[in-house]
């Protein structure tokens, strides 16, 4: 019954009015062999090792990666058109232990097929070209695709071109309320409610998918959900990581980051601000907050350690982060040693380093605000603090005319010089010196001891503690201000130089501020300083950033990049598997201003993303990882997604956006094991418990243990791991927030629906999934409930124990068996595949 | 048909449930092994914890590693240096200390010649203190290393070399790899399992276990000695083993039906995990109560039921080799022997604290012996580094006794699979100040664990943001010297 409604193909999605024209694609399967896509990988794998650009590791003088080198007329290697008379190919073959390449001890050799390549590549001239990734980004063409009603945009339209060379096709669209879970929970990380699924149903206009995805788009769940992956991105911690991890105060930078995703910031300003916000001209607060970016890496206060040392490592990090974040490149390598594989020099990574070379940090100590940092006041706290200033100024006032009053004195003179003061020593007369509104605590409280016992004086002392009081009003104010790490520059730069091995006291060589400029031109207007390096990578030039964000915001949606190596986009990185796509995603997200909203828009609009995922065998054995998409994407949801949506489905999530972290659920003992028991975990009460996931506390060395699969957020991390194991199907089986969630969830079908085992069951199903159960699977779950009530009514006591679990206001239902019982079914539902996957 | 497929869908739910694997989306597992293995590598992606076999035959099936978080005082244990106490109380020779960092001592230390016992015990006369007496009965057993070095003098960086090759973290750990190359043995169990005690983490925190940038499956699970032994591994209140059985007939009937009308492979695997997470909630606890054991070798490991001891560890490791897990990890807490206290005095201090340690170990090495075992389980002991051979820079002027990090020498022990028993290897100078004679790194002693599982080092790699990473970094040599 379901299998026949699920293949009603039904064309809900608007068909956009593509700019289809031109050339019909031609199938290029005889074409000539593609330098950057078929060759290149070859030689970075078997040769760059030795023939590469590193050149401490050069052998035999000989390099491959670079054009003049590998084709060089003397001592020739190659001979273009001639496969049989190239010393290469006559090595590869070879049987000779001596001759062969690569040498045998390396245990890496070519197959035949990689070999046949070479030597079409050889005889059809050893045609040459640059590393695809490093090539300007140009926008493709837009052709005719054969696939009639089913492209639906540009996008599908690359994709049909690869399909059609496969002899595959696009599945028809899913069903509209699995597209609309599909899109709801990728977008804005939170399950559809089931007015969304019914009113999106019975929306038969033609833009009803485009009118959802604005609305989730304008969502303030929207930048939530997207700015975890950010978070993975920038390493964002609330502590500082290694032995003592003391707690940071990060989150407004968080915040910030949260208003960005919402606000739509163009991604190019939202770079530039990460990055050199402080160094805009007239700096704003919020775009030095901005920069808090690269300031959440982790900080070293363990005894014993060498700041100059740890600030080293700091800078490396910041340097590295950018690295991977925009370029897609994988710079550590060249820490030690010019890339092995890339034509990245060591001195291009001091050069890089550089950048972020000249903020004020020493490197000491552990402070987790260590300066330069920006205060946030709440709004709240801004007001008590003015209240506190406020007071403090009527208290000194007070105290000055009381002191005029008590300790006489001439023009030009101060309370020092009265009578009352003769005979006190010198450090009370220094006080008295400086006018009242100037004193410290301390101050104020030595003048209370020294003058409390001088009956004349009564109302002095409670008027120095009236200030004194008012002065710890405010300073306790200002302690729980948080204190966000910003970037800052100092006047004067430091001096970069190439560390050898990249120890922080082997400095060999001097460097400039610089930036590869292979990839891209540096121009002569911008300052070498972060504001620069931030216009570069941004530029019209650059080849790199585009075609890395785009890829990555893919792989958000479909699983998988396009590039699925979306942490390297260097020799070594997969190709892209749809390389015209990429391009043409990367120009025209660059075209649209960045526009981070309308690319998110373009791919949940097409017929890609809202086709059926469903399988044949034969397409799992030639396309296990989706990388064609001639099925919909479908995968796990991440664990913090997982949560969110049981809590959201048991109607417990709590809305408020933003501010500092807070504790929910976790077992005993967790932080206490792993910190010396230094740190103890103070779970929160109430609403906290119930907050989105992003909020949540994160220790750096111990993350919370819910959160499954999760980057650590120890150093930056772009590419999201999703494994399967019992020990998660433990966690969301039995750990308290999912069996309170299993509750919330019976509870509300309870309420919703007053008898009636069947309607209970598919309003479940229909407050989950959207749809209704098909009979068999009603079945099932009415024979579980029947069982399992039973067992509940033989052992109330049983029943009762389940339903209090959790600190989730109990509900009065009278029938504790049955209660229980459908919590155990809501716990199974919020267990099936289907719902911890996105369909 | 594809094959697989077509088996699956031939089996009943209930005989695939029975056989089905652990799976895992990981297609991360083609790059296991280098070229050669592909084809083997493949039939990893849906069961990446199914034994497999490694490069060559190996010496040993399972590593027990027994980690004395802080670094106990070597020359108070093993390396004996009768120069060292004819000189004590001096100055430390600048020749030995200039241009040389410490973590707490500056300027010119002093002296500290061992205040213990020493003799050479066994056939193969090792050479041990008077502050572990149960160890000179295993003596034969024991492979010492006595010429061992690393970079790194703090606690936390030092541990990551050490487990996963780098100081810094991120990479995989010496566990996460034998899993990764090896498998497990037992289906109802992880493969790599790591036991605390003193109720201290250790340093390098979970990353001195973790999986790095290998799938999280190969990440070390810690069995915790209070609340449940493994996270979330407890039914709720209320729900007892049938009823949650129940709701997994459930759940499986519900996930079959899914898998046949939609086709995804992950749901299939997805329905094996669950069951066994069942298992598991059995098993787990099962081989983690240690009432299980009759009083005589609860007795000889001095272990007691309750307790989050390194006795009771010592004989959970043997519980768990015993069932087939491939690596479990030990971290002690409470052998950072600074002399900042009386605990952590190298007379007394170390005599109490000995007493917790090497009484167990013995008991591991003869219960494993007595069982066979010895023979394919590689026990290995160390800390993360030495211990100075003068005093610590804090405390000189204090009665108690102790000595800071000390990276450029120190010694550890190896036992069972594969290496000769009643042995040393390497020596130190005259001072224990630095290494006389067959230096060994860390590196050196990470090529030489991953050996006797039956790896080479250099091959055992996985790729990663555009290289081949392995334990080893670029760095390495099998010393052969102790391989039997």
């Amino acid at each position: 019954m379901r299998a026949t409604k699920r293949r009603e193909i039904c064309h809900w999605l608007a068909s956009i009015a593509t700019i289809l024209c031109c050339s019909s694609a031609t199938d290029a399967a005889e074409a000539p062999l593609r330098f950057a896509e078929q060759v290149q990988p070859i030689l970075s794998e078997f040769c760059f090792q030795c023939h590469g650009p590193d050149s401490q590791a050069r052998q035999a003088d000989l390099r491959l990666d670079v054009r003049e080198h590998a084709l060089r007329t003397e001592q020739p290697v190659i001979a273009p058109g001639n496969s049989a008379d190239s010393e290469l190919i006559r090595r590869i073959v070879s049987d000779d232990p001596e001759q062969q390449m690569p040498p045998p001890k390396l245990k890496r050799a070519l197959n035949e097929k990689q070999i046949a390549t070479l030597r079409q590549w050889i005889d059809e001239g050893a045609e040459w070209g640059q590393h695809w990734a490093y090539d300007p980004i140009r926008k493709p063409r837009v052709s005719a695709s054969s696939f009639g009603t089913l492209v639906r945009h540009p996008i599908d339209v690359f994709l049909g071109q690869r399909l059609e060379r496969e002899g595959l096709t696009f599945s028809e669209l899913a069903p509209k309320s699995t597209w609309l879970r599909r899109v709801t929970l990728d977008l804005t990380g939170l399950p559809p409610s089931r007015d969304d699924g019914v009113s999106f149903e019975a929306d038969a206009n033609p833009d009803a998918a485009d009118r959802s995805v604005d609305r989730l788009l304008a969502s303030a769940a929207y930048g939530e959900r997207f700015v975890w992956d950010w978070l993975d991105a920038a390493r964002y911690a609330d502590s500082n990581g290694y032995q003592g991890d003391a707690e940071r105060t990060m989150w407004p930078w968080r915040d910030w980051a949260v208003r960005a995703w919402n606000a739509d910031m163009p991604f190019d300003q939202f770079t530039v601000w990460q990055l050199a916000g402080d160094l805009a001209p007239q700096a704003s607060d919020e775009q030095r907050l901005a920069t808090g970016f690269c300031r959440n890496h982790m900080i070293n206060g363990e005894g014993g350690r060498i700041p100059a040392e740890n600030r080293v490592d700091y800078v490396m990090d910041m340097t590295e982060t950018m690295g991977t974040v925009w370029l897609g490149l994988t710079l550590n390598c060249c820490r030690c040693h010019d890339h092995k594989f890339d034509p990245l020099k060591q001195r291009d990574y001091y050069g890089l380093a550089s950048f972020f070379n000249n903020t004020p940090v020493d490197g000491g100590g552990g402070d987790p605000q260590t300066r330069p940092n920006l205060e946030t006041p709440s709004e709240e706290q801004q007001r008590q603090l003015r209240a506190a200033k406020e007071e403090i100024t009527r208290a000194a006032a007070g105290l000055d005319e009381l002191e005029r009053r008590h300790f006489p004195r001439g023009e030009g003179q101060t309370a020092a010089d009265a009578s009352m003061a003769q005979g006190a020593p010198g450090a009370i007369l220094e006080i008295l010196k400086s006018a009242p509104a100037n004193r410290d605590r301390g101050q104020l409280e030595k003048l209370n001891k020294q003058f409390a016992e001088r009956s004349e004086l009564n109302e002095y002392g409670p008027a120095l503690l009236v200030l004194k009081s008012a002065l710890e009003r405010r300073d306790g104010v200002a302690r729980a201000i948080p204190r966000v790490m910003i970037m800052e520059e100092m006047p004067q730069p430091r001096e970069m130089h190439v560390l050898f091995k990249g120890l922080y006291d082997k400095p060999t060589e001097k460097v400039e501020t610089s930036v590869p400029q292979q990839l891209a031109a540096f121009q002569a207007e911008w300052p070498k300083q972060r504001w620069g390096l931030a216009q570069w990578l941004v530029s019209a030039e650059q080849p790199l950033t585009a075609r890395v964000i785009v890829n990555r915001f893919w792989s958000q949606l479909f699983g998988v990049g396009i590039v699925k190596t979306s942490e390297d986009f260097g020799v070594q990185g997969e190709m892209p598997q749809h390389p015209q796509l990429l391009d043409w995603l990367a120009s025209s997200f660059r075209q649209s201003g960045w526009d981070v909203k309308r690319l998110f828009r373009q791919m949940s609009l097409s017929h890609a993303y809202a086709q059926s995922s469903r399988v044949s065998p034969e397409l799992t054995d030639r396309d296990p990882e989706n990388r064609w998409l001639a099925r919909g994407p479908r995968g796990r949801l991440p664990a913090w997604m997982l949560r969110d949506q049981a809590l959201a489905l048991a109607g417990m999530l709590s809305r408020p956006i933003g501010g500092p972290p807070v504790k929910p659920y976790q077992p005993l003992g967790i932080w206490e094991e792993t910190t010396f028991g230094n740190k103890r975990y103070e779970q929160d009460h109430g609403e906290n418990l119930y907050r989105r996931s992003v909020y949540t506390f994160w220790r750096r060395i111990i993350g919370p243990p819910i959160f499954f699969d999760s980057a650590s957020r120890q150093t930056c991390t772009v590419k999201q791991s999703r494994t399967n194991t019992p020990l998660h199907a433990l966690l969301t089986l039995n750990d308290v927030t999912y069996i309170e969630a299993a509750r919330g969830l019976a509870d509300r079908m309870l309420n919703e629906v007053s008898s009636g085992v069947d309607a209970r069951i598919d309003q479940l199903f229909q407050t989950v999934l959207l749809r209704s159960p098909t009979t068999e699977e009603r079945e099932v779950l009415t024979s579980a409930f029947r069982r399992m009530q039973g067992e509940f009514s033989a052992d109330t006591e049983s029943a009762v124990k389940l339903i209090r679990m959790g600190e989730w206001p109990q509900a009065d239902r009278g029938d504790a068996a049955e209660f229980a019982a459908w919590i155990v079914v809501c716990n199974s539902i919020l267990n099936l595949d289907e719902v911890l996957c996105k369909e | 048909m594809n094959p697989r497929m077509e088996q699956l869908q031939l089996q009943t739910r209930r005989t695939f449930l029975q056989h089905g694997g652990l799976g895992v989306g990981a297609m991360a597992l083609t790059s296991l092994m280098t070229t050669g293995q592909a084809e083997a590598a493949k039939d990893v992606v849906h069961n990446p914890l199914a034994p497999r076999e490694p490069h060559f035959a190996a010496k040993a099936k399972r590593i027990i590693y027994l980690h004395l978080t802080g670094s106990p005082p070597h020359l108070d244990l093993y390396d004996y240096k009768p120069e060292l106490v004819r000189l004590n109380g001096q100055d430390a020779p600048k020749s030995f200390i200039e241009g040389k960092r410490f973590a707490f001592t500056t300027g010119t230390p002093k002296l500290l010649g061992t205040p213990r016992q020493f003799a050479q015990h066994g056939q193969g006369g090792v050479w041990l203190s008077d502050a572990i007496p149960h160890l000179h009965g295993v003596a034969d057993e024991m492979c010492v290393i006595r010429s061992m070095f690393t970079e790194q003098f703090n606690h936390a960086p030092a541990e990551l070399l050490l487990y996963t090759g780098s100081p810094r973290s991120g990479r995989p750990s010496l566990g996460a790899w034998a899993t990764y190359g090896l498998g497990s043995e037992n289906e109802n169990l992880p493969g790599f399992v790591v036991l605390i005690s003193s109720g201290v983490q250790p340093n390098g925190g979970k990353n001195s276990f973790g999986a790095g940038f290998l799938p999280s499956v190969f990440q070390g699970v810690q069995c915790r000695s209070k609340g449940d032994p493994v996270l979330y591994s407890s039914d709720p209140p209320g729900m007892d083993r049938e009823l949650r059985r129940w709701s997994l007939d459930a759940l499986r009937d519900l996930n079959t039906i899914q898998a046949e009308e939609l086709g995804h492979p992950e749901t299939l695997t997805r329905i094996a995990q669950y069951e066994l997470a069942f298992r598991m909630q059995t098993s787990v606890p099962e081989v983690m109560d240690i009432t299980r054991e009759s009083q005589a070798v609860l007795d000889a490991y001095g272990a007691q039921p309750g307790q989050a001891s390194f006795a009771n560890n010592c004989l959970l490791a043997r519980r768990l080799a015993e069932q087939g897990v491939r690596y479990v990890q030990l971290f002690d807490w409470g052998w950072d022997f600074h002399g900042t206290g009386a605990g952590e005095d190298i007379r007394d201090g170390l005599t109490k604290k000995c007493a917790t340690m090497d009484k167990p170990v013995a008991a591991l090495i003869n219960d494993l012996r007595d069982r066979g075992m010895l023979d394919e389980t590689l026990i290995i002991c160390s800390g993360e580094f030495g211990r100075t051979p003068f005093r610590e820079g804090r405390t000189a002027a204090g009665s108690v006794l102790g000595r800071d990090h000390f990276p450029d020498c120190y010694s550890i022990w190896l036992a069972g699979g594969g290496v000769k028993g009643g042995f040393t290897h390497g020596e130190s100078d005259e001072l224990g100040f630095s290494i006389a004679r067959d230096k060994v790194h860390v590196h050196d002693l990470q090529a030489t664990i991953l050996h006797l599982l039956g790896f080479d080092h250099t091959r055992l790699v996985h790729r990663f943001q555009g290289r081949d990473y392995r334990l080893t970094d670029v760095h390495g040599n099998v010393v052969r010297e102790v391989v039997s």
